[in-house]
């Protein structure tokens, strides 16, 4: 999963980084609003964490240039000004979600987590593929109850994989995802992850989709019930 | 009486209308006394002159008529022609009489006499008062003549009743009474309307204000004209000058929040990450400091807000607004917010939208928060006020925690995210807008919060 974070204040912008780095994302960051709204048109990001007030360019703009170009990843907010009527505005020009400062991280993680489960689709904070349970709250994955122990690359993969239940899910859309934009991206090594992962879990759910790329399936037999 | 009994005028002499009225209506009656003295002074004036050309030419007669008779008396060689000297105190007499002898008299005079003093000497021509017979108010003539032949003086007296003359004066007096009474009371009637008619514009003024007052206006709307014009444009510009120092103060206000909001939320954090002793007393005076910027602000605003008249929000708008804000936030839970509008649909609350915002946006999150499927909000007119109903299908509150809600920072769950301000500040503002705030059991089963606010209608 890979998240932009537009935040002009770098202690801020440092903290956010590392808090959603921690729990498994891989996270861009852009100080003002034309970097924001630049990145966030041209890379691929599953959720964006976004400041409205910015210099440069303010946060709502950048969110009305957005849903003008059709972006449509889930944009949490970030606004000092809690006035209902800020948060109307912020929510008409097509965030998804706000947060007001000051606000504690765990709950800016608990709104991000939601907001990139409810643009896959998905009702619940745990994901489950057949045996396979991947806990987006606590970042743990179990199969049958007991905890498979992923790095943190091989964590990212899954919870992606996952996330897209049923679908055909490229090699370079898996790089552009759990990779940050610096990272000098290697299609090959997704191979490697996969082959990992696939020798970590007990049952492979991990389909490869020749051509195309991979799709997580619940395994046939008794215990797909 | 007090001092401040002495400062407030009467309510009549604080009328401009009655003030004008009653200081023309007092020139009015002063010009129309004076003038109807004037006239009943010419009249009277018009009236005795004729009587005196009418005793002046009745002299000429009796004068004419006289001539020396046997033994030196006077006699008339021809009657006066007027019967009214032959009738006994009739009022008109005449008598000649001179020095030492016994006077000739009109048959009238009966068996009286005027009084001729003869120590005196008049000029030719001599008018004067008398009181004749039986009282009567008489006025006469008297001429000295030397008759043909005759080697003394004569003095003819003729007199008239002046009754008649008085008669006619006071009748006189009378409908002029009337007539300026009459003609009074039409002026000052006319004026009355011109009045009322030309302070008007005052009038409209009034009602301008009392429209700003209670908020359907912002402004002095209409013509009005030019001697009042600076007057209404003064009034605008204080208005637009209050307006802008409270909406620049509200700026201030906000712009120190946004400055103090991102430290916070670095510092809390970077506390919360660490552990120890300092870490834990950043993070508890953190929270402090969050809590008196969000109650202090909210105060400043509301209080800020309250002070400028003029300002009005219409109900449906904001709702529809606010609803729409939901169900983004609520868009996973796949809740239903509806509107009722009972009565009219242009209801508006006294007070500034983002009060109202404020408000409602605290309630319905509350209720989006805990709801199952629905919120339902109505709206309606209740004596004159707004009523506010939001309703929801959640858990509800128990009777006898509902009070805990409004306290400040309490949450009744703590898993669920929210400050646990939302209606305690919800509480503070509707109180500050002169509203208020109710919780009752829902009909669809979670709570019901009753907002009741000043209409602006």
């Amino acid at each position: 999963m890979r998240i932009l974070v537009v935040e002009d204040e770098p202690d801020l912008r440092r903290q956010l980084k590392a808090a959603l780095t921690d729990i498994g994302y891989v996270v861009d960051e852009a100080a003002d609003g034309e970097e924001g709204q630049y990145l966030g048109e041209n890379e691929a990001y599953d959720a964006i964490v976004l400041d409205i007030g910015l210099p440069v360019m303010d946060g709502i703009s950048v969110l009305e240039r957005w849903r003008k170009a059709d972006l449509k990843t889930p944009v949490l907010i970030l606004t000092a000004r809690d006035r209902w009527s800020d948060k109307v505005s912020g929510l008409d020009a097509g965030a998804d979600d706000y947060l007001v400062k000051p606000f504690r991280m765990e709950e800016l993680l608990a709104r991000v987590r939601a907001l990139i489960r409810r643009a896959a689709g998905l009702p619940s904070a745990e994901l489950a593929c057949g045996p396979v349970v991947l806990n987006t709250r606590s970042g743990k994955v179990t199969v049958d109850g007991a905890p498979i122990r992923l790095t943190a690359q091989e964590y990212r993969l899954l919870a992606y994989l996952m996330h897209h239940p049923d679908k055909v899910v490229s090699r370079s859309e898996l790089t552009e995802h759990i990779y940050d934009q610096d990272f000098d991206r290697d299609s090959n090594t997704i191979e490697v992850f996969v082959n990992r992962i696939r020798k970590k879990l007990p049952v492979d759910i991990i389909k490869t989709v020749r051509g195309l790329g991979y799709r997580v399936e619940a395994p046939a037999g008794p215990d797909a019930a | 009486m007090t001092a401040e009994d002495k400062s407030l005028p009467s309510r009549r002499a604080r009328s401009l209308a009655n003030r004008v009225i009653l200081s023309a209506g007092a020139w009015l009656a002063l010009g129309l006394i004076a003038g109807g003295l004037m006239l009943s002074y010419l009249f009277r004036d018009a009236v005795e002159r004729s009587f005196d050309a009418r005793l002046d030419m009745l002299m000429d007669n009796l004068i004419g008529a006289a001539n020396e008779g046997s033994e030196g008396m006077v006699s008339l060689y021809r009657s006066m022609m007027d019967p009214r000297f032959d009738r006994p105190y009739s009022g008109w007499y005449w008598q000649i009489g001179a020095k030492g002898e016994a006077p000739f008299r009109s048959r009238s005079l009966w068996d009286q006499e005027l009084p001729s003093d003869f120590s005196k000497n008049f000029p030719r021509e001599h008018y004067f008062h008398l009181e004749g017979p039986e009282g009567q108010h008489l006025r006469a003539i008297t001429r000295d003549v030397r008759l043909p032949g005759v080697d003394h003086v004569h003095r003819f007296i003729i007199a008239g009743d002046t009754s008649e003359v008085e008669n006619d004066i006071a009748a006189f007096n009378t409908r002029l009474v009337w007539w300026l009474l009459s003609l009074g009371i039409l002026l000052l009637a006319t004026m009355a309307i011109q009045v009322r008619f030309g302070l008007r514009p005052l009038k409209r003024i009034g009602v301008a204000l009392a429209a700003i007052r209670n908020g359907a206006s912002s402004r002095l709307e209409g013509d009005f004209p030019q001697e009042i014009m600076p007057l209404v444009t003064e009034t605008n510009a204080l208005l637009d000058h209050n307006a802008a120092v409270v909406e620049r103060a509200q700026k201030h206000v906000g712009n120190l929040a946004h400055a103090l909001k991102t430290p916070l939320t670095v510092v809390a954090n970077e506390a919360a990450a660490g552990d120890g002793p300092l870490a834990e007393v950043v993070r508890r005076q953190a929270d402090v400091m969050r809590r008196h910027i969000d109650h202090h602000l909210v105060r400043a605003r509301a209080a800020g807000r309250g002070s400028v008249i003029g300002s009005r929000a219409e109900v449906l708008p904001a709702v529809r607004d606010l609803m729409r804000a939901m169900e983004r936030i609520y868009a996973d839970r796949h809740l239903s917010f509806e509107v009722v509008v009972d009565g009219s649909a242009a209801l508006a609350f006294k007070g500034d939208r983002q009060d109202l915002d404020e408000i409602l946006g605290n309630v319905l999150d509350n209720a989006g928060k805990w709801a199952a499927r629905r919120v339902v909000v109505t709206i309606a007119a209740a004596d004159g006020r707004v009523a506010i109903t939001i309703d929801d299908d959640g858990p509800g509150i128990p009777a006898k925690d509902r009070d805990m809600v409004f306290a400040r920072g309490e949450r009744m769950d703590e898993s669920v995210p929210g400050s646990g301000l939302g209606l305690g500040i919800v509480r503070d503002l509707t109180a500050l807008c002169g509203g208020s705030v109710a919780l009752d059991t829902s009909p669809l089963g979670g709570l019901r919060v009753k907002i009741n606010l000043p209409s602006a209608s």
